[in-house]
C-alpha cells in the first residue's frame, strides 16, 4: 500500500529552486532514508509532505490526500520530528506534551495514560517537571521523538534526529526507531549519516540541488553506483591516477584518494606494489556512493 | 497519479474551533504561571495615573469636562489605553519572540494546527487579556468612585473587542517588521499621539474642526468614546452620536483581526 506519493514536486523560494521536480513513493511500513548535501532541499520536502509548506508545481498524496490541502487531517495522521528543536520553552517536559497533545485534541485519562507510556518509551520518566531549557541535547531530542508520537501517527517524519547527539545516544533512538519499525511504522528519516541510512533504511533516497538524483535500497544503491571493494588512502601517497589497476575507479575527495574495484585481491597486489602506507581496504560503503554522486567540494 | 488509498479512515483532525481554542489554550496555561506578575504593573499603573491627576495635576484644572473633574473625564481613557496597550505588547513583542526565539509557532504547525488557525488564537488571546486587564482596571476604577454606569458591567465585552481591533492590528504590523526594533516606531510614531488626540485628556469637540475631524477618524477616538458611554454614562461624551461607537468599534475589531491573521498566516508560509 502506497502512503506516499510525489510526481513532479517543485518548490521555490523567490529566485531559488529548492525542490525541483522530485517523483517519489513509500510503501507502509518502509523506512526511507532522505539524503543530500546541505541546502539539498531534504528539509523543504519534507515539510511539503508533511502539510506545512504549499508546492508550486506537481501531484502529492499523503495516505491518500492532498497534503496542503487537507493539512489537518493529513497532519493528525504525521508525527514529526523538526530540525530544530522546537520545544515549548515556557513549559516543563509533561506540559510540553500535554499542551501537544491539545493540538491534536486529545486529552483526558486515557490520553495521560499514553503521555506516560511515552515518556517511559523514551527513558524521561521521572522528569516531568523538568523545563525543558534544563535538558540535554540527547533529552531533548528523544521528548521530540516521544511528542511526535503522541497522536498514534501512521507516519513519522523524523528530521535529522540523531544530528549532535553522541553515539550513546544515537543508538538509543535508533533501537526506539527500530521498535518502532517492527511495529509496522513509516518512517522518512532525513539524515546525514550514511551510517544511520545503512542501519535503518529500506530504501534511500539521495537529494542533490533540489533533485532526486537516485533512489533505492542501500545495498542496491552501492551496486549500482560503484564496485564492492575501495582502497581508500592519502594524496600525498599516490602513485598518480594513471598508475591504478586495470578497470579500477579513482575518486578523489578532499586529500583522500579513493580506488575502487570488484577484484580485492587485485587492489590488495596493487598496494603490495606500490608501497603506500597507512591504506584502508575495505567494503564501498554508503557514504562513497553518497560522495561519488553528490561530487566534491562544498555545495553552497 | 495513483488513487494511493482511498480516505476511508474515520476523520482525525480536531474541529477548526478546537483547533484555535487549543492555541489560545496554551497561551493562557503559560500565562497562567506568571499572571500575577504579569498583571501587577497592568493595574498599578492605571492607579499612579490617577492618583497623579487626581491629586496632581487635576487641583490646577479647575475646568470641567464634559461635566466632569478632570480624572473622572479621564478614568475611561485611562482603562481604554490599558487595554489597547495590552494586545499592543502581547501581538508585536510577545508574538515576535514566539516566533524567533522560542518557535513555538514551528512546532504547532507540525500538528492540525494551521498558520491561521495559529493566528486567530494568537489574536482570541490578545482579545482575552485585554478583556481581563480591562475589567481589573475597571475594578480600580470602581474603588475610586470613577464609575457611574450600570452598564460598565460590559467592560470585559468591550475591553475584549477593543483588544482584538488593536491585536489585529499590531499583528499586521508584526508580519510587516524585519526586527523587533520596529516596534519601536510603531509605539512611538503610531500609538502614542494617538491615544493623546484622541479625547483622552481633553474633548475632541475642543479642538479646531480639521483637527476634530481628524480625531474622528482614529480608531482610538471611538474606543475612548465607547468607554466613556458604558463608564460615565451618556451624559459626559462629548458627541452626540457616541452611541455609534461602539458600532465603529466591532468593525473595526472584524477588519484588523482579519487583516492581522490573514497578513501573520502569509508571512509564515513566504
Ligand atoms: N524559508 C526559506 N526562505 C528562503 N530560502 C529557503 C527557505 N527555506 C529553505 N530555503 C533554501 O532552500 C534550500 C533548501 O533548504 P532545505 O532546508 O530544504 O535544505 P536541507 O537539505 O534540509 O539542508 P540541511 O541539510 O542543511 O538541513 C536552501 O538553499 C535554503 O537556503
Ligand atoms: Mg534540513
Amino acid at each position: 500500500m502506497t502512503v506516499i506519493d510525489l510526481k513532479n514536486v517543485t518548490r521555490k523560494f523567490g529566485d531559488l529552486t529548492a525542490v525541483r521536480s522530485v517523483s517519489l513513493s513509500m510503501e507502509k511500513g518502509i523506512c526511507y532514508a532522505l539524503l543530500g548535501p546541505n541546502g539539498a532541499g531534504k528539509t523543504t520536502l519534507s515539510k511539503m509532505i508533511g502539510g506545512v509548506l504549499p508546492r508550486h508545481e506537481g501531484e502529492m498524496r499523503v495516505l491518500g490526500m492532498d497534503p496542503w490541502k487537507m493539512q489537518s487531517e493529513v497532519k493528525a495522521h504525521l508525527g514529526v520530528v523538526m530540525q530544530s528543536d522546537a520545544l515549548d520553552d515556557e513549559l516543563n517536559v509533561l506540559e510540553n506534551l500535554r499542551i501537544y497533545g491539545l493540538f491534536f485534541w486529545l486529552k483526558g485519562r486515557a490520553f495521560r495514560e499514553r503521555v506516560a507510556e511515552l515518556l517511559e518509551f523514551v527513558s524521561l520518566t521521572g522528569r516531568e517537571k523538568m523545563p525543558t531549557q534544563a535538558l540535554s541535547g540527547g533529552m531533548k531530542r528523544r521528548l521530540l521523538i516521544a511528542r511526535a508520537l503522541l497522536s498514534d501517527p501512521e507516519i513519522l517524519l523524523l528530521d535529522e534526529p540523531t544530528t549532535g547527539l553522541d553515539p550513546q545516544v544515537r543508538q538509543v533512538i535508533w533501537t526506539t526507531l527500530r521498535k518502532l519499525m517492527e511495529k509496522g511504522m513509516t518512517i522518512l528519516l532525513t539524515t546525514h549519516y550514511m551510517e544511520e541510512a545503512s542501519q535503518l533504511a529500506d530504501r534511500v533516497g539521495i537529494l542533490d540541488q533540489g533533485q532526486l538524483i537516485t533512489e533505492g535500497s542501500p545495498t542496491e544503491l552501492i551496486h549500482r553506483t560503484l564496485p564492492s571493494c575501495v582502497l581508500e588512502f592519502d594524496e600525498r601517497e599516490s602513485p598518480g591516477d594513471a598508475a591504478v589497476p586495470d578497470g579500477s575507479l579513482v575518486e578523489h575527495h578532499g586529500d583522500r584518494v579513493y580506488v575502487f574495484d570488484d577484484d580485492e585481491t587485485a587492489l590488495r597486489n596493487w598496494l603490495g606494489e606500490h608501497g603506500i602506507s597507512a591504506p584502508h581496504l575495505r567494503q564501498t560503503s554508503l557514504e562513497d556512493v553518497f560522495l561519488k554522486l553528490t561530487g566534491r567540494g562544498l555545495h553552497e | 497519479m495513483s488513487n494511493a488509498r482511498p480516505p476511508t479512515r474515520p476523520v482525525r483532525a480536531p474541529s477548526v474551533v478546537k483547533r484555535v481554542a487549543s492555541v489560545w489554550v496554551r497561551h493562557w496555561r503559560v500565562y497562567s504561571d506568571t499572571f500575577v506578575a504579569n498583571a501587577t504593573p497592568a493595574v498599578l499603573e492605571p492607579v499612579f495615573f490617577l492618583l497623579a491627576v487626581g491629586l496632581g495635576v487635576g487641583r490646577f484644572v479647575d475646568t470641567e469636562f464634559a461635566g466632569l473633574d478632570f480624572a473622572s473625564f479621564m478614568a475611561p481613557g485611562v482603562l481604554a489605553m490599558t487595554c489597547v496597550y495590552t494586545a499592543s505588547f502581547e501581538a508585536t513583542y510577545g508574538t515576535w519572540v514566539r516566533l524567533r526565539f522560542q518557535q513555538t509557532y514551528e512546532a504547532m504547525r507540525a500538528t492540525p494546527l494551521t498558520v491561521r488557525d495559529i493566528f486567530a488564537g494568537e489574536l482570541l488571546w490578545c482579545a482575552t487579556k485585554g478583556a481581563l486587564f480591562g475589567t481589573i482596571v475597571g475594578l480600580v476604577l470602581l474603588a475610586f468612585g470613577k464609575i457611574v454606569s450600570p452598564y460598565a458591567l460590559l467592560i470585559p465585552v468591550f475591553g475584549f473587542v477593543t483588544a482584538m481591533a488593536f491585536g489585529g492590528l499590531a499583528l499586521t504590523v508584526t508580519s510587516l517588521v524585519k526586527n523587533m526594533n520596529h516596534f519601536q516606531f510603531y509605539f512611538t510614531i503610531g500609538l502614542t499621539p494617538l491615544v493623546f488626540f484622541s479625547g483622552l485628556m481633553f474633548p475632541v469637540n475642543t479642538l479646531p474642526d480639521a483637527l476634530q475631524g481628524l480625531a474622528y477618524a482614529l480608531p482610538m477616538f471611538h474606543v475612548i468614546e465607547s468607554f466613556r458611554l458604558i463608564i460615565s454614562g451618556t451624559n459626559h461624551v462629548t458627541v452626540s452620536w457616541a452611541w455609534a461607537c461602539p458600532i465603529v468599534l466591532v468593525v473595526l475589531a472584524s477588519f484588523f483581526g482579519w487583516l492581522g491573521v490573514h497578513r501573520m498566516s502569509g508571512r509564515m508560509l513566504k
